[in-house]
């Protein structure tokens, strides 16, 4: 019973060696660059939180130049 | 269960990386501008504060324009050696360039140059700057993960003068 404990869990830890991957912090490279980022373009977002702010919020706009259609 | 332990210890140990009372591992690096090359040994006799950077690392950004002025207050005894590991060593070059314009002072220190991270994997960098302040003889003195800010140098300049007068 102990044998079978140690294999199961011996596979339970060697199933995980495949997909866990640590990546070190000078690895980062790629994960810095700002498309990486959750709001990769400016712009994009702007637009984007306009958008939102219209369909979720029904607020007209976010600034005081603009209508409340939630197109530019 | 104690042999489990043991080992996972020595295995954590061994993970670790360089510590300070270890021994700095020597290396041979070429300069940004790929120019020179450069090695420890040649370094024996002066306190050492080796830096890993790079030009994404935003912590690394914050700590430069320090270890410019850093640098600039030790004539001799002490040296910084700054190794970028960033993928284009432009990126790094522009950078530094642009730290120096800013502050109005040529680059004090020497730039080295490892796009393969041998040297973060051999020292086990556990973050982003990492430094090793290194003594005369070539033992690491201290260890210090993330970057500096101005009160934490005026406590590393108190142990770099400690060191050089050892």
């Amino acid at each position: 019973m102990k044998y079978l404990v140690w294999i199961a869990l011996l596979m339970i830890i060697s199933g995980c060696s495949d997909h866990l991957v640590w990546v070190m912090s000078y690895e980062k490279e790629y994960f810095a660059q700002e498309k990486m980022s959750m709001a990769p373009l400016s712009e994009r977002a702007e637009q984007e939180g306009h958008i939102f702010l219209i369909r979720e919020a029904s607020a007209g706009g976010d600034s005081s130049f603009q209508g409340g259609c939630g197109c530019r | 269960m104690k042999k489990i332990l043991l080992i996972l210890m020595i295995a954590l140990t061994l993970y670790a990386g360089v510590t300070e009372g270890d021994r700095a591992v020597d290396f041979t690096l070429s300069t940004l501008d790929a120019t020179q090359q450069h090695t420890l040994t040649e370094l024996k006799g002066k306190v050492i504060l080796l830096n890993l950077w790079a030009s994404w690392c935003g912590g690394c950004q914050k700590e430069m324009p320090e270890f410019f002025k850093l640098q600039s207050s030790y004539a001799n005894n002490f040296e910084i050696v700054t190794v970028s590991i960033d993928k284009n060593a432009q990126n790094s070059i522009d950078f530094l360039e642009e730290v120096s314009q800013d502050l109005k002072m040529k680059i004090p220190f020497k730039t080295l140059y490892d796009p393969q991270k041998k040297l973060a994997k051999a020292y086990g960098a556990m973050g982003m700057p990492s430094s090793y302040l290194i003594d005369k003889e070539g033992v690491v003195r201290m260890v210090i993960v993330g970057s500096f800010n101005h009160d934490d140098i005026e406590a590393l300049r108190q142990k770099i003068d400690l060191l050089i007068k050892q």
